[in-house]
This record gives C-alpha cells, sequence and structure tokens, in this order.
C-alpha cells in the first residue's frame, strides 16, 4: 500500500467533525533569509516592514488598504486640532489601549517617548523625518502636544503607521534594551511570540486589541528567499499568503490557479535614471536630453508587463499628493537622441561608465534601458557589482548615471527634498539621496512645504517637477507596482489597493472564509 | 589515539586565528558599510555615523582588531550586529539541520558511490561500467538548484510525498526525516556521482596490482579479493574525497538550503554577507573553520583504520 493511500484510508475510516472549523493560522511566505530588526523605527528592509505593521499602531493610520493622503483615519490618537499656523498639533488619545504581554496601557509617554526615539538619529533609521519636530510633550495621561519649528506638508503623514510614526512601550524598550529590537512589544492585532533564526517568526493573536481580538489566532511568518520554491509551496497549500514577483510572467501564471488570488497594490516603486549634472560628459543638457529621448517608456512597460508596471509621466512616482504629469517630459525619439549626441560632439556615441546592483529585477531593468541607450549610440558600460556596494558606491557619487528605485511616502516634497534638493546632494554631510546635484528647484520646494494653501503649495510643486525636467536631472523610466499572492479563501477585511508597509496588512479582521 | 586527537586539535588553534585574521580583513576589505546597509536608504549620515559608533566602526582598525580577538580568545561570539541576535544562539538553532543533511548526503552518496564505483571497475567498458559513468556525469552536471526543484515537483507536487518547506521540528524526528528526505537526496546523489568516479579509478589502480594477483593465485575468492584486497587499499582516496566533500557541504549546501526553505549555516553565511554583519561572518568563519578541522581529523583517523601504516608513521 503506498503512503498516499494509506493516508487517504485512514482518513476514510477516522470521523469527520460535523462542520470544519475555520482555519485561523495565516501562513506566509517571505522573501527573505530572516527579518533584521524588528524595533519598528530600524525596520527598513521589505520582510521588517511587512510584519512590524501587523504588530504595532501609530496615533494615526492609512485606512486599511489604502496609501492614500486622504484616507489617513484615527489610530491611537482618536482625535487632534492644529493651531491655526499648523505649527502646534494636540492628539487625543484613545483609553484602554493595552500593549502586548504584562506591559500595561498606553499613556501619553508612551507617544512622547516613541516619536522622540523616531527623531533621534541615535535610535532610529528614519529620524530624517522628523527634522521640522520642535518639542513632543504630554499635557496629561491622554494627551499630546507637538510644536513644529516649520510647517510641514503632511504632519499625519510623517505619525501615521509607517516608520518613525509607531508606537512602542516606553517600558519594555528600557527593559530589555537591546534586545526590544528582537521580540518588540507595540499595540498591534498581533504580538512576537518566537523566532526561529533562517526559519520563520512566529505571532500570536493579541487578544486585549482595541479594535478587537483578531480572528486569526496565529501568523506563521516564514522566510522562504527561493522565488521558484516559494511558488511551489503555495502551489502545494503550505502557504496561504506569499510575496510576488513584480513580473507579467508570474502573474499570469499564478492566476491560472483557480485557488489564488494576486494582489498588485500600490505603492509603484519608482524607477529613474538619475544623471549627475556635474560631471562629464552629462554636464552637458544635450546629452542628457539625449539620453531623454532615447529611454522608451512604452518597451519598457511591454517587457514588465501591463499588470505590475506602468508608465511615469514626471520625476516623482504617480498618485504622490502633487504628482502632474504634465510637464514637458521627453518622449521616445532615437533620431533627436542621435542629433543632440551630434550636436553635443558625440556623432560616433560614446561610453559612460555606470555602477549597478546586481539584483536581478534591478539588473534586468537596467539591462533593457542598456539595449535602449545602445540604439542611439549611448553605451552604458555596466560595472555590475553586489547590492550593498551599490548602495555605498552611488553614495560615493562613483557613478555618473544611478539607476534608483524607490518609494516614499505619497506626498511630493518627501520625494522632490530628497532626491532633487541640493541639501540631499550624496557626499554632503546632510545627504540623502540626491544623485543628480540637482539644484534647479529649490526654492519651489521650500516654499511648498510651507505654503498653506493647498492650491499655491500644488502650484509649487507643479512648477518644481518641470524645473527639474527641464534641467534633466533624473529621466524616469517605470514604475513597479506590489504583488502578492492569496490563497481565494483568505480575506483581508478589507480592499487591498495601497500598503506603505510594501505588504498586505493583517488586521483584526483578517480571515479564513 | 587520544594524544593524536590532542596534538591534531592543538596544531589547529594557529589555524584558526590565521583563519580569524584573514576573516577580519576579508570583511572589512568588501566595500559596504554595515552601518548603511542597517538602516537604510532613507538613514541621514548623522545616523550612520552614530550607529558606526555604536558598532565599534569608527575604531582605528587595529583597534577593531585588537578587541576583535579580545573577544573570541575569551569565548564570546557576540551579536549579530544587523539582528542584535547572539551569534551562537542561531548557529546553534540551525547547527542541527545543517549536520542532518551533511549526513545524510554522505549517507547516500557512498551507500550509492562506493558500490556503484566498485561495480563499474569491475565490469570495464561493460554496460553497468557505461552506466555508472553516465550517471555520475549527469549527476556532475545538474546544478542542485535544478535537479532540486525537479524533485520538489516530482514528490512534493505531483505526487505530494514529501512538503516543499523543509524547515522541520527538531523535536519531532518524523518530521525531521520526512524534510530530510528530498534535499538529502539531492545532494547526496551528486556527492554520490563523484565517490564513484573516485572509487572506480582507484579500484582499476589497485585492481592491477601484484598483490591481487598473487590473491587471486593463492586461490582467495573474488568476492575477497575485490572487498578485502581491493577496496581496502583503494579507501585512502576515497576517504579522502568524501572527507573533503563533506567539509564543502558544511557550508555550500547554501543553494540547497534556498530551494528547500531549509535552515543552515550556508543560508546564514549568505545573509550576514548580504547584509555586511561582520560579527557574524567572523563567527561562522570561526565555527566553520572548527568543523573544517574536525572533519579533517575525522578524516586522518581514518586513514589509520584503512591502512595501519599511516597510523604507525
Amino acid at each position: 500500500m503506498t503512503l498516499r493511500a494509506a493516508l487517504l484510508a485512514a482518513a476514510l475510516v477516522l470521523p469527520l467533525p460535523a462542520v470544519a472549523a475555520p482555519r485561523t493560522t495565516l501562513v506566509v511566505g517571505m522573501a527573505a533569509q530572516d527579518v533584521g530588526r524588528l524595533d519598528p523605527h530600524f525596520a527598513v528592509s521589505t520582510p521588517d516592514r511587512a510584519v512590524v505593521a501587523w504588530m504595532f499602531n501609530a496615533l494615526v493610520r492609512f485606512k486599511p488598504g489604502s496609501m492614500s493622503p486622504g484616507d489617513i483615519e484615527p489610530d491611537l490618537a482618536e482625535s487632534w486640532e492644529s493651531s491655526r499656523d499648523r505649527k502646534v498639533w494636540t492628539f487625543h488619545l484613545r483609553h484602554g489601549v493595552r500593549f502586548h504581554g504584562d506591559y500595561g496601557e498606553l499613556t501619553a509617554d508612551d507617544v512622547v517617548f516613541s516619536l522622540r526615539k523616531s527623531a533621534d538619529h541615535n535610535r532610529s533609521a528614519v529620524s530624517g523625518d522628523f527634522a521640522a519636530f520642535d518639542q513632543i510633550e504630554a499635557i496629561d495621561p491622554y494627551t499630546v502636544r507637538i510644536t513644529l519649528k516649520q510647517t510641514v506638508p503632511s504632519l499625519l503623514g510623517i505619525l501615521t503607521n509607517y516608520g518613525g510614526g509607531f508606537i512602542v512601550s516606553r517600558k519594555a524598550v528600557e527593559k530589555l534594551g537591546d534586545a526590544f529590537a528582537r521580540a518588540p512589544i507595540g499595540t498591534g492585532p498581533f504580538a512576537y511570540a518566537s523566532l526561529t533564526p533562517n526559519q520563520s517568526l512566529e505571532l500570536d493573536a493579541h487578544t486585549a486589541y482595541f479594535r478587537g481580538a483578531p480572528k486569526l489566532a496565529h501568523i506563521s511568518y516564514r522566510f522562504l528567499p527561493s522565488n521558484a520554491s516559494r511558488d511551489l509551496a503555495f502551489e502545494n497549500g503550505e502557504l496561504d499568503l506569499a510575496f510576488g514577483m513584480q513580473d507579467q510572467t508570474w502573474v499570469t501564471r499564478t492566476r491560472r490557479n483557480p485557488n489564488a488570488i494576486v494582489d498588485v497594490f500600490e505603492p509603484g516603486e519608482a524607477a529613474l535614471l538619475h544623471l549627475n549634472i556635474t560631471q562629464k560628459p552629462l554636464d552637458d543638457i544635450r546629452v542628457r536630453r539625449a539620453i531623454a529621448y532615447a529611454v522608451n517608456r512604452p518597451e519598457l512597460l511591454r517587457w514588465q508587463g501591463a499588470d505590475v508596471s506602468r508608465q511615469p509621466g514626471s520625476v516623482i512616482p504617480i498618485g504622490n499628493l502633487g504628482y502632474t504629469a504634465d510637464n514637458g517630459l521627453p518622449q521616445h525619439n532615437l533620431d533627436k537622441a542621435r542629433a543632440l549626441l551630434a550636436e553635443a560632439g558625440y556623432a560616433n556615441g560614446l561610453t559612460i561608465k555606470v555602477i549597478h546592483t546586481q539584483l536581478p529585477s534591478m539588473l534586468a531593468q537596467m539591462q533593457v534601458v542598456q539595449a535602449e541607450l545602445k540604439r542611439a549610440g549611448i553605451t552604458l558600460d555596466l560595472q555590475v557589482v553586489e547590492h550593498a556596494t551599490y548602495h555605498q558606491m552611488i553614495r560615493q557619487d562613483l557613478s555618473p548615471i544611478v539607476f534608483y528605485n524607490a518609494a516614499r511616502f505619497p506626498v511630493a516634497d518627501i520625494y522632490l527634498t530628497q532626491f532633487y534638493h541640493s541639501r540631499s546632494t550624496v557626499k554632503t554631510p546632510t545627504a540623502v539621496t540626491n544623485f543628480s546635484h540637482c539644484n534647479a528647484a529649490d526654492a519651489e520646494i521650500d516654499a511648498a512645504r510651507t505654503e498653506p494653501d493647498e492650491q499655491k503649495q500644488l502650484a509649487l510643486w507643479q512648477v518644481a517637477q518641470g524645473k527639474i525636467i527641464a534641467r534633466l536631472c533624473a529621466v524616469p523610466l517605470i514604475e513597479t507596482l506590489q504583488a502578492w499572492v492569496r490563497r481565494a479563501d483568505l480575506d483581508y477585511g478589507f480592499p487591498l489597493k495601497g500598503s506603505l508597509s510594501l505588504g498586505p496588512v493583517i488586521t483584526e479582521a483578517t480571515h479564513f472564509k | 589515539m587520544i594524544a593524536t586527537v590532542v596534538r591534531r586539535l592543538l596544531a589547529a588553534i594557529p589555524t584558526l586565528l590565521a583563519v580569524l585574521t584573514l576573516v577580519f580583513v576579508i570583511v572589512r576589505i568588501v566595500p559596504g558599510d554595515p552601518a548603511a546597509a542597517i538602516l537604510g536608504d532613507r538613514a541621514t549620515p548623522a545616523a550612520v555615523a552614530a550607529l558606526q559608533a555604536k558598532l565599534g566602526l569608527d575604531q582605528p582598525v587595529w583597534a577593531q582588531y585588537v578587541s576583535f580577538l579580545r573577544q573570541y580568545l575569551s569565548g564570546d561570539f557576540g551579536v549579530s550586529m544587523v539582528t542584535n541576535r547572539p551569534i551562537l544562539a542561531d548557529v546553534a538553532a540551525v547547527l542541527p539541520h545543517t549536520i542532518d543533511l551533511t549526513l545524510a548526503a554522505m549517507l547516500i552518496g557512498t551507500l550509492i558511490g562506493i558500490p556503484a564505483g566498485v561495480s563499474a571497475a569491475l565490469h570495464r567498458n561493460g554496460v553497468i561500467d557505461v552506466a555508472a559513468r553516465l550517471l555520475s556525469l549527469i549527476g556532475l552536471s545538474f546544478p542542485v538548484f535544478v535537479s532540486g526543484i525537479f524533485l520538489l515537483l516530482a514528490f512534493a507536487l505531483h505526487w505530494r510525498i514529501f512538503p516543499v518547506i523543509g524547515n522541520a521540528n527538531l523535536a519531532d524526528p518524523l518530521d525531521r526525516l520526512t524534510k530530510l528526505v528530498l534535499p538529502a537526496a539531492t545532494l547526496g546523489l551528486v556527492m554520490a556521482a563523484y565517490i564513484t568516479r573516485v572509487t572506480r579509478s582507484a579500484m582499476l589502480q589497485v585492481l592491477s596490482e601484484d598483490y591481487i594477483r598473487t590473491a587471486r593465485a593463492k586461490g582467495v575468492p573474488w568476492r575477497g579479493v575485490v572487498w578485502r584486497h581491493g577496496l581496502r587499499n583503494a579507501g585512502l582516496p576515497v576517504v579522502t574525497v568524501v572527507g573533503l566533500y563533506v567539509g564543502i557541504l558544511i557550508g555550500n549546501s547554501v543553494l540547497t538550503e534556498i530551494v528547500f526553505n531549509r535552515p543552515g549555516l550556508g543560508r546564514i553565511i549568505v545573509g550576514a554577507l548580504n547584509q555586511r554583519d561582520y560579527t557574524t561572518l567572523q563567527g561562522l568563519m570561526v565555527i566553520y573553520c572548527f568543523l573544517i578541522v574536525v572533519v579533517n581529523l575525522l578524516t586522518d583517523l581514518a586513514y589509520g583504520v584503512i591502512d595501519p601504516r599511516v597510523k604507525q608513521a
């Protein structure tokens, strides 16, 4: 008798329950070797970001399934108000919110501690987001006041359930010290239970969760780095939810499985070529324009797949508050590209050395761009290095062209400031990710940040995009959306359209049908 | 015997020190800043500098080396720069999986490879020999990430005998065994291919020796000639290959671990390398080096069992 036949026979002999109980354990497959730091203020990789969002809350949150700034709603704060000049904000906390384990009730003291920790570069990876914060203070156990040095376009955005907005237990951080990053304490619907290195992170339902006990009892977050075996595990029914591939072939193939639902959602990670306007030959606007004309975005879109990507129209991602498409972005035209090169003295073409990552998805995209530019006579001599090395080298200004893929909080100010403001230029004390040394729209970016009139603010951001495109500090290539797959009977409890944590938000409402 | 073991372990100390130094230098030569890798692309230069200071990376290299040596000589492997978890605890959690896989692959490799190699040598240029050579060529030609996926497609997806996710519960022997079969077969078959070839060529050489002819002339049964006189004398190169291969398996089974979703030392090493996790890399290299020393020692001891002249020497 085969093993299968034996199991079948055993199943027939054993009495079946009258009604099968709904499953309450969610098994998730993540593309990761392991998790890194689970302290939410240090959770920067996709595997860490996705899972901390299930364990923590913030003062405010994006409505589950959305990442639109218009969908921000109360979370730990039940209400808030701001002064007329939007520099002083007062948040009123919910009563009775419990931390995981024995860490008691959330109070204003925890909120003040958390936000100060987020703003402290010694204790947070996202302290830059809090540069405008002046004071964070507890008025009473359930009231927190934030005073800003200057207004910011979206204070609520900084305080959402993303990055530095997450609220931790002061008592737990002080008691656990460095161990907090291994076994964190939050107020979210799921609490840390255990971690097996290289295998899985186990989470238990936080039964005292303030929105009600989660319908799921347990989450097993498995680290499965191989795309092929993660797919096989999903096909085999060993996973309920899995990280997918931003690739049309994968989407098409996976959708053939009748028990699978493919979720493609925001944010779109915007890929751009950042052109260093201070280095030869890119200091010549004609060369930069030639590159812009040589790039064929429709071709890139066809290659990546229409279900998982879209064509960008500006130097900030689609969907950002303040995004405008009609800024005079050059469209593909090989004749113009060749003519501009000839005019710039490169009639026989030119070669540019570019440092690039060996990360397969980014390398493949860059190779398509390389082929497109080659048609215009521009040879990209790719120096492919390991991913961490690439990050270090591009920040040392060693690559005249930088291919960079990123998603940020969807307000134009963030992307414009980090990528195009001269203060963010790499190799400066205030560096972020301005690889092009762009300084075309500093005044508009700064003015928009403090502009109280929303329409004027939007207009300033539009002018900024236009100026950056006119200077061609960067050439937009493609935007790639997030792709996950779940079993058809898994219901998130909300329609999933976007998630800043880059993974589906698992809430108290998530359940198996 | 005990004196030999102690002497060999003592002799390994300079090797370990050399490895420590080499690893310390290599991880620092490789470009890529651990602090920047940990903090991600939104970190400010001040945050990166603060973390560098916390991790001691702002110290001169010689000062880092001294504190690194002091730490290791006191038996402290430290914590991972990235996860903050104690390195030894992480290693202890995955080491049983690595040992399971290595031993099972070695078992499969030797149980298939040695008889196949002997049979091939005994039927030189016959059907069995050609088949053994062909199969060993196939075994060596298929990368484990291809053969592994084929095995998963057949035994996990089609026949549903084994699971795809191989992270076994160590406390459950049946679960441990079930999740070991496919990865061990994947690695074991490659090892069997190596051993078949080495055994075959060693046996061919030995079978042409005078003492084999003498044994046959004395009327020793053919089976006895092959197994007692032939294989025993051909054993040294086979044991050498097995020893070397086991050493390679301990650290290099990473592809198998990834395909079968198993934890293991190889996966930790790759993760640490990607994240520039200096402390984990250093700790694992020391452990890996120690395991290699132990495997080499066992191999040397096996020489003595196979050939008493080695022991006397």
